[in-house]
């Protein structure tokens, strides 16, 4: 709720607010308007989030005892009558940002979405109908069509991540902190093309005005997708190629983020950037004879910290001046 | 009191206000610009940049104290509180120094200076008096102390820790009354915060501490929430006053707890709607979450995925009800959004939050593991923002 308060009044006595600027402030807070708009969405994210996980641990636990056709049934229906609404609400496809008059048929779509994947897998785990990681493709496919008929970003974020399942990438978050990406050493290639793949089509479709309010969510996966690769890569044999790369992708998220003001971005290309600097100093460290220069070296650490720190801190003035 | 100049304080604050009068929309961008022409304290709005200075500081501040140890060393032994106190002089000077001659408020060096001193301080007194209590009494004076005079919202925090950290050393080692009484004591310490929060937050006279007054706010309520949750009083009565409690049995007075566990998230959410307080309303939220946890810690009326299944299906009934009738509203409790906020952000955190709940692994048909959904783990938090 915005309230005027003696600084409000002192703009005015100093005359750097108009008659008419006051006045429509006044009348603003006369409305008392308290929005509740995030609150209650994010509790019907909530809500779906609950409610999907609910069922995932029923099946999980059911899985012997529950007929299987019941429980795809189920589950069949209840995707089925969601979809049906949404589809009955949507104003159809456009290339342009397209709402519900509702917000509450994006959460039925995530809900479905979600549900559908559910439904997949089982159909998967039970009776394999697909071949080995398609079930994932499919569910993809599912996302991609959800994110882009119905406009949702989360939709969209599921369909992207099954696109790296399929490759046999796990980019979840939780996935990142445990450390447990990857199960096969050729992955950061794969991953890097994913990747490039990702922003390519990210910006292919913002130079077509194709759902541009999505090219962030693309450029996300791709800076997290092509950073943790690349790092994986510097540890690895070939690692001179995986510098490079990081080198490229720092450099051309760097300018995106300036394009796109995304403070997000910028803070990631830093971190991604100075990670891989690090790696890279470490390995100039292994070729050259350390043992002369050991003391320089020691003493130099608490130096380039604070040199490091610093140099954060200015970039990130010169981004926020930028944007502003 | 306050230790900066009044004309730029003052003008910092009119900047602050012509920001946020110019999100809402109020105001151009022009006249924005001719707001910050007005000399003004020198302070950091993004969180990144403040958080860099006061890592800077805090490595000026440590290698300071690196040169004054290296003098003094033979101190260490004998009287360690005289070289703390030493550091306490050194980080106060700096934070004067760096308000006064600087002009810097909020600007991560003197955020550094600040906590430092004050942790400096509470350390030398406890050494001093080797006493926990000198120490969380020493906290209280002067976070109290640095709030006033330097406007600073974390003091405030500290000063409150250390009350409250002072009043259960009191009761919980010192005896001074029966350990029982602490949930009460507590309430009673919450809801005289709160009204000081009430007083203080009406007058005019405060007008620089918004922030702190925020943070004094949000502490009550949590304080006041927490000192009588059915969980933590339990759990805390069993582990620090050695209380047992058999099976069928209960601790004291326990259909109260359940009352104050039960009613007060619904009280916090009904009286943040009706008084349209946003962090009141938040944090009433986040207790009924807790609340619920609360119950389902000690009673499994129901197995975990009937909870979520039920959960979210009210949660959803009542949400999407809610919106309903708040849709098309113009003034007072509305679903219309904010002027100043950007819807973007709320989607954008969903898309990254929804991939650690939802598992795309494809799992081989042999293990038992199924798929999908995957374990709740509440949402988990997103890598970033």
């Amino acid at each position: 709720m915005l309230k005027s308060n003696e600084f409000t009044e002192k703009l005015r006595a100093k005359e750097l607010l108009t008659d008419v600027q006051m006045k429509s402030i006044k009348e603003y807070e006369a409305l008392r308007f308290f929005s509740i708009h995030n609150e209650l969405r994010f509790l019907l994210y909530l809500a779906v989030l609950l409610f999907t996980s609910g069922v995932g641990i029923i099946i999980y636990k059911n899985i012997d005892s529950i007929g299987h056709i019941a429980i795809l049934g189920l589950l069949f229906a209840l995707t089925g009558v969601g979809f049906y609404l949404c589809f009955k609400k949507a104003k159809g496809f456009d290339k342009e940002e397209v709402l519900f008059d509702s917000p509450v048929y994006d959460y039925i779509v995530l809900l479905c979405t979600i549900l559908s994947c559910i439904f997949i897998g089982y159909l998967q785990f039970q009776y394999q109908v697909f071949g080995y990681g398609l079930s994932s493709l499919v569910c993809s496919l599912i996302g991609f069509f959800c994110g882009y008929y119905f406009d949702n970003k989360s939709a969209l974020s599921i369909a992207i991540t099954g696109l790296a399942t399929f490759i046999g990438i796990t980019v979840t978050p939780k996935a990142l902190m445990g450390n447990e990406i990857y199960s096969d050493p050729s992955l950061p290639y794969y991953g890097l093309a994913l990747g490039v793949l990702l922003i390519l089509w990210g910006e292919y479709s913002n130079k077509i005005s194709l759902k541009k309010h999505f090219r962030l969510v693309f450029l996300t996966f791709a800076q997290h997708l092509i950073g943790i690769c690349c790092i994986a890569g510097l540890l690895d044999d070939y690692w001179f190629v995986f510098a490079m790369f990081l080198a490229a992708s720092t450099y051309f998220f760097y300018k995106i983020s300036y394009e796109t003001s995304s403070t997000f971005l910028f803070v990631f290309t830093l971190l991604y950037g100075y990670i891989g600097i690090n790696i890279v100093l470490f390995k100039v460290f292994e070729f050259i004879d350390i043992s002369r220069i050991e003391e320089f070296i020691i003493i130099l650490t608490p130096i380039y910290f604070i040199i490091s720190i610093f140099g954060f801190i200015k970039l990130i003035q010169y981004f926020n001046r930028e944007k502003a | 009191m306050i230790v900066f100049d009044k004309r730029h304080l003052e003008n910092t604050f009119l900047l602050e206000e012509a920001k946020r009068l110019n999100s809402h929309g109020f105001i151009t961008k022009v006249q924005l610009g001719e707001i910050k022409q007005l000399p003004v304290l020198k302070s950091h709005d993004n969180v990144l940049i403040r958080l860099g200075f006061y890592l800077l500081g805090s490595f000026l501040l440590s290698s300071l104290m690196g040169v004054i140890s290296l003098v003094t060393m033979g101190l260490a032994e004998s009287h360690f509180w005289i070289m703390l106190s030493v550091y306490t002089i050194i980080g106060l000077v700096g934070s004067e120094f760096l308000a006064k001659v600087q002009y810097q408020f909020g600007y991560g060096l003197d955020d550094a200076f600040i906590l430092g001193f004050q942790g400096f301080f509470c350390a030398t007194i406890g050494i001093a008096f080797e006493s926990p209590m000198a120490a969380f009494i020493a906290l209280a004076f002067i976070g109290f102390a640095a709030c006033v005079r330097y406007i600073n919202t974390l003091s405030i925090l500290l000063s409150l820790i250390g009350t409250t950290g002072a009043i259960c050393y009191a009761v919980l080692e010192l005896k001074v009354v029966n350990s029982a009484f602490l949930p009460i004591i507590l309430l009673t310490l919450a809801s005289i915060l709160y009204v000081i929060y009430i007083k203080i937050s009406k007058s005019e006279e405060f007008n620089y501490y918004k922030n702190p007054i925020v943070l004094l706010q949000g502490f009550s309520l949590l304080l006041g929430y927490f000192s009588m949750n059915y969980l933590v009083v339990r759990e805390l009565s069993e582990s620090l006053l050695g209380l047992k409690i058999a099976t069928g049995e209960d601790i004291p007075l326990a259909f109260l707890f359940y009352g104050f566990t039960l009613l007060v998230p619904i009280f916090y959410v009904t009286y943040s709607l009706y008084s349209k307080d946003k962090l009141m309303l938040i944090i009433g939220f986040l207790v009924f979450g807790f609340s619920i946890y609360t119950i389902r810690f000690y009673y499994h009326l129901m197995p975990i995925e009937a909870a979520l299944l039920l959960g979210g299906t009210l949660l959803f009934t009542v949400a999407s009800v809610a919106i309903n009738k708040l849709k098309n509203k113009e003034k007072g409790l509305t679903f219309k959004a904010a002027r100043s906020s950007d819807p973007d952000i709320l989607s954008n955190l969903e898309a990254l939050i929804v991939n650690s709940q939802v598992d795309l692994e494809p799992i081989e048909s042999q293990g038992k593991m199924t798929y999908g959904g995957g374990g709740f783990s509440g949402g988990g938090a997103g890598e970033s923002f």
